[in-house]
């Protein structure tokens, strides 16, 4: 029987080539978690926003003030997953700032629960292909927050908007953006 | 006749001197099988037990959807082993249409088109002894077997609403993490695993068998197009399901131990699992219709007397068709907030499928013209099938229109679509296959008359069943509904008609199965006749248990596929 | 071929048909070599006017005087069953109807299916007749006959190109209105259009609007008997339905809450899934006053099938009464928010459906657990 095979060692060599293959694209399929976030932060796919430095946003705002600019206006939206009983929303649903220059915002969080909760948020902007140009120099979602039963806190989101948006064609007839939060319980406490 | 043995020089003689057809004792032959004929045979019977299991499931679907309202579920749940109630009853309902997709997906088309007619015929077509790794095959089948007792030990364990899996086949997170408590999805996700490792090694075997086995002078491009078909689905699978098995243990990992891959509260996100499961899940309805499509080539030659009509497009299509189906993932899902240049990509990268599958429809009937045609009964199956793809390809054209989706996407009108390139795509062919190749396999005849009344039957029901989804889809219908809004009552009603006529032509095939089984003619070497030209058919029917221990000699001047015709090279 | 698109589209979408132009003319390279560069202008023309129709004049609101019984009366009554526009229609009423789209009652809506009753209809008919007709033609033609000898052509290296070529060029005509409908849908609504957002629930839909106080109606399917009571659909009619202002563009939001669930209009044209952890946004403009029905479109959970979208769209004036009558605010009205959510009976038959206004409490987390408490 084994005289008819061409080459068993050949046959071994392709079979491990071949699986050496799918290890490959197994390794892929978890690189994926990786890299489909870095994707997102750096393209801002799906509607991501940037992070940025203090001196970033002073050159944005440098580069605003030499040439032409325009006002946008951005609306504050605030969601809490089911499992989070706090009263979660924006002090202000619009805002309209100078594209370019810094504009601090608002929310509001109150737990209405007897329980102190921990709480994290995820966000996006919409429309998605402004996720690139939506930077945040400060942010209540880069930590956790923990309210104690009844307490209302007020969080800032410190943005702005890069004047890099003007040169996309995309965003010609853009007039608002929404940045959107949702809160959702840290894991460790739902069980 | 004549030409065939001439072309081959299949020394068909070897074959019948003793110990060529020693076979094992039963448990050895059946249990520790390495023969790929044996294990292709297991994967058929495997696969028509599946396939009973999860047509009755559709049965079952049909009946509740002839009318509005919730009739029967509530018995199912008793029936199960569960307690009746509003919301149990309708989680059957999503444990219906989960278990319906992954039966028929995991443990139907894919074991009988890659497992069954695979293990068959890729190493009698190409001249070889057996698989590469007969061992390995062995493993790939009883990994198939104990992934779908998974499945089936599924329905009976919590899974949160009520007993088993009611995800969906495409077991989006949240709603397959935290939105199903139990351990139900952790079995369906386990014996898509199972079944996933399964595949893997087999797309491994087939590989390396197409690769090294081939009889001397049987170049790639002599290969018979169904070897093509082969080949291409078995990198399919090799490239497209490591990335399943990756997304479906995170969601395991998700459920049990923690993790946050596709949880926003722990900065995973959902829509990442839906990328990552059409990556796969694209490229799967290609693995599902690929080998469907070498069969039909075959097919299509042989009752038409005539070699392919350019080979060297057909095999070369099914490549483009196997790469471009890489590259087209999120149609599937148009709504889920893609932004626009995502969208338009998506929609211009998924039209230009129709392209080399419309070389493949062209060709076929290229082949056919001019040909001396004769209807025996895989002809007509797949002159079906040649049709009725062409309706499921021109749907598919319909929801490639990113626009477009935005209307019909989830609904019936995606039923119908994926029904009929897939329900009688990939049937119709795997009915062609089944019987080109019965004769050959079992030795015996089945009754050609029975086969056309197969035909007729289940042509009139699978299409009554599906064409009025288009117009449910059209009307808004959402699909996985148990129950719907009484304007949608007529063409339900209709299309559950159809499932009766489409069932009742199964009994036909099953008698038709054990007539010949019992008492069907005695099949010669070549069945068919000077059309069939591929070295199957120089072997006895059915073939020894060891074949071609001398390898036959595929002849330096013979074009296989051009061997009617003056030897031009392609 | 680009300045044949530019020509006839409006600027502002000449990026995606540069776009498009090029995947194409790599496709037609990658499939039929160089001499397969199609231009076809005749394919251009009808894409870029076609779908200019002006809104549909506002019709007048026939008033009913059915009250909907359970409407928050104060100064607002809900439509009746005349005004129902989106729903789908039963055979018996209109065989024709029941076997196509709804019929559409947005400006995009009226776009897709021009697209799809005069473009790809036509065209995936024709390809489908014209493949069953060479099939007939072969089996009757082809049949094995006595001495009969089957040709041995193979190859054809015109007919080969053509079965390519021509292909190519009806995608490319499908392509155009196409990636038009594309680009109007994806149109950004202006700074001031009215906002709402739908979040999916297992298994109801909540409607906050922002713009108006920030309240949140809750939306339950009704059962059955009250359904038909009230001479609404089954299955399709809610207790407490989605208002909104007609004619003028709606900035709508989708989220969930859970898992995913999604808000879908077959009448406007609208799918827009509502995925937890992020908002999606989408333009959408109502011609015409009326009742719009639709249905969640994700897989969701036991309940997916009995969480439907109903829209009632009426003349801005009605809708500050609404809003009023809600509770609500307008912008321009200097009025405090009110700080609870607006007081509305939740009327579903279903077991536990929840109490409209009530906050998200941990009980009502959406675990597998509890519901099975449940029962």
């Amino acid at each position: 029987m084994a005289t008819v095979y061409p080459d068993d060692n050949r046959n071994a060599r392709t079979g491990m080539l071949a699986f050496g293959l799918a290890l490959a694209m197994l390794g892929l399929g978890y690189a994926a978690v990786p890299l489909y976030e870095m994707f997102c932060r750096v393209t801002g796919f799906g509607g991501t926003t940037q992070i940025a430095s203090e001196s970033d946003a002073a050159i944005a705002e440098r580069l605003a003030g030499s040439g032409a600019t325009r006002d946008i206006s951005v609306r504050f939206d605030a969601s809490t997953a089911r499992s989070v009983p706090w009263t979660f929303k924006p002090v202000q649903n619009t805002d309209t700032v100078q594209i370019g220059v810094r504009d601090m915002a608002f929310y509001t969080a109150k737990n209405n629960s007897n329980i102190p909760i921990t709480g994290t948020a995820t966000f996006n902007v919409e429309p998605e292909y402004a996720g690139v140009y939506f930077n945040k120099i400060q942010c209540f979602c880069f930590t956790e927050q923990t309210l104690q039963p009844g307490q209302e806190v007020r969080m800032p989101v410190l943005y702005y908007i890069d004047p890099a948006i003007l040169q996309d064609e995309n965003a010609d007839g853009l007039e608002q953006i929404t940045l959107s939060y949702t809160f959702h319980r840290k894991i460790e406490e739902e069980s | 006749m004549a030409t065939t043995a001439e072309g081959f020089d299949a020394h068909t003689d070897d074959h019948t001197h003793h110990g060529a057809d020693h076979k094992p004792s039963f448990f050895a032959r059946w249990f520790m099988s390495t023969n790929h004929k044996d294990i292709g045979t297991m994967y058929l019977i495997f696969a028509i037990v599946a396939g009973i299991i999860g047509g009755a499931i559709s049965g079952i679907m049909r009946a509740e959807l002839a009318a509005p309202g919730i009739q029967y579920l509530g018995w199912w749940v008793n029936f199960m082993g569960g307690e009746a109630s509003f919301d149990a009853n309708l989680h059957m309902w999503n444990v219906f249409i989960t278990a319906h997709g992954l039966i028929m997906v995991f443990f139907m088309v894919m074991p009988a088109m890659i497992g069954g007619f695979g293990n068959w015929f890729v190493p009698l077509m190409i001249g070889a002894p057996d698989m590469a790794f007969p061992r390995m095959n062995n493993i790939s089948f009883w990994l198939t077997v104990v992934g779908f007792i998974s499945l089936l030990f599924s329905l009976f364990v919590p899974g949160g609403t009520g007993l088993g899996a009611g995800t969906g086949w495409t077991v989006y997170a949240p709603l397959s993490t935290s939105g199903s408590v139990g351990p139900a999805v952790d079995f369906a996700i386990f014996s898509l695993h199972l079944a996933g490792a399964g595949s893997i090694l087999g797309a491994t075997n087939f590989i390396t068998t197409i690769f090294n086995m081939r009889a001397p002078g049987m170049t790639l491009h002599k290969m018979p197009l169904f070897v093509w078909s082969m080949l291409v689905t078995a990198f399919l699978l090799l490239l497209a399901l490591p990335v399943l098995a990756a997304a479906i243990t995170m969601l395991i990992t998700d459920r049990n131990f923690g993790t946050t891959f596709f949880d926003a509260a722990g900065g995973g996100d959902p829509v990442l699992y839906q990328h990552l499961f059409w990556f796969f899940g694209h490229p799967e309805v290609y693995i599902m219709i690929l080998p469907g499509f070498g069969m039909v080539s075959q097919i299509v030659a042989t009752f038409s007397r005539k070699p392919v009509f350019g080979y060297l497009g057909m095999a070369y299509a099914m490549v483009a068709i196997g790469v471009v189906g890489f590259i087209v993932w999120a149609h599937h899902m148009y709504t889920v907030g893609l932004d626009v240049n995502t969208k338009m990509y998506f929609t211009a990268a998924t039209m230009v499928i129709a392209v080399p599958t419309g070389v493949k429809i062209f060709s076929w009937i290229a082949t056919m013209w001019g040909g001396s045609l004769e209807f025996k009964s895989p002809m007509v199956w797949a002159l079906g099938f040649i049709f009725l793809f062409t309706v499921g390809g021109v749907t598919g054209v319909v929801l490639a229109n990113g626009g477009i989706d935005d209307n019909l996407h989830d609904t019936y009108y995606v039923v119908a679509h994926f029904h009929y390139v897939l329900s009688m795509g990939a049937v119709f062919s795997l009915f062609a296959g089944f019987y080109y190749w019965f004769p050959k396999m079992s030795g015996r005849w089945h009754s050609e008359f029975l086969s056309h009344v197969h035909f007729w039957m289940f042509f009139i029901g699978v299409n009554v069943i599906f064409f009025p989804m288009h117009f449910l889809g059209m009307q808004g219908m959402p699909r996985r509904y148990p129950d719907y809004t009484v304007a949608y009552t007529y063409w339900n009603e209709i299309a559950s008609y159809g499932y009766l006529i489409m069932a009742g032509s199964m009994l036909v095939f099953f008698v038709n199965i054990g007539y010949a089984l019992v008492a069907g003619r005695r099949a010669e070497s070549n069945t068919w006749g000077p059309g069939a030209t591929t070295l199957e058919w120089t072997l006895s029917s059915p073939p020894p248990y060891h074949q071609f221990e001398t390898l036959p000699v595929i002849e330096e001047h013979h074009d296989y596929h051009d061997h009617m015709s003056t030897p031009a090279k392609v | 071929m680009e300045s044949t698109f530019v020509m006839t589209i409006p600027v502002r979408f000449a990026a995606h048909f540069r776009f498009l132009a090029l995947l194409f003319a790599a496709v037609i390279l990658a499939f039929a070599g160089q001499s397969a560069v199609a231009q076809d202008e005749s394919l251009v023309p009808e894409a870029g006017t076609v779908g200019e129709i002006e809104p549909a004049a506002s019709a007048e609101v026939a008033d009913s005087d059915a009250v909907a019984p359970g409407a928050d009366t104060d100064g607002y009554e809900y439509y009746g069953p005349e005004m129902i526009k989106g729903q789908p229609t039963s055979f018996e009423d209109d065989a024709g109807a029941s076997m196509t789209f709804q019929d559409q009652y947005s400006q995009n809506g009226e776009y897709a299916q021009w697209m799809h009753d005069s473009i790809l209809m036509p065209i995936i008919t024709i390809i489908c007749l014209f493949v069953l007709g060479l099939l007939l033609w072969v089996v009757a033609k082809y049949r094995r006959r006595e001495g009969v000898e089957p040709s041995r052509t193979t190859h054809n290296t015109l007919i080969e190109v053509v079965w390519t070529v021509v292909p190519v060029i009806i995608l490319v005509a499908i392509a155009i209105p196409s990636i038009t409908l594309l680009a109007r849908q994806y149109e950004t609504p202006p700074a001031d259009a009215i906002t709402i957002k739908a979040t999916g629930y297992q298994w109801y839909w909540g409607y906050t609007y922002p713009d108006n106080g920030g309240f949140e109606i809750i939306s339950n399917m009704l059962s059955e008997e009250e359904a038909l009571t009230r001479g609404l659909p089954g299955q399709l009619a809610v207790d407490n339905r989605m208002v909104v202002p007609v004619g003028v563009p709606l900035r709508i939001q989708t989220t969930g809450a859970d898992v995913i669930h999604s808000f879908a209009v077959p009448s406007l044209w609208f799918k827009l899934d509502a995925v937890p952890g992020r908002l999606n946004e989408r333009l959408l403009t109502i011609d015409e006053p009326g009742i719009y029905y639709g249905q969640c479109s994700e897989l969701c959970g036991a309940r997916h099938a009995y969480m439907p979208i109903a829209i009632e769209a009426v003349p801005m004036a009605r809708y500050r009464q609404w809003i009023a009558a809600q509770g609500g605010t307008f912008g321009d009205e200097e009025e405090a928010a009110p700080e609870a959510a607006p007081l509305q009976q939740p009327e579903s038959a279903l077991p536990d459906a929840p109490g409209a206004g009530e906050p998200a409490t941990v009980d009502t987390a959406p675990d597998g657990a509890a519901a099975l408490d449940t029962q």
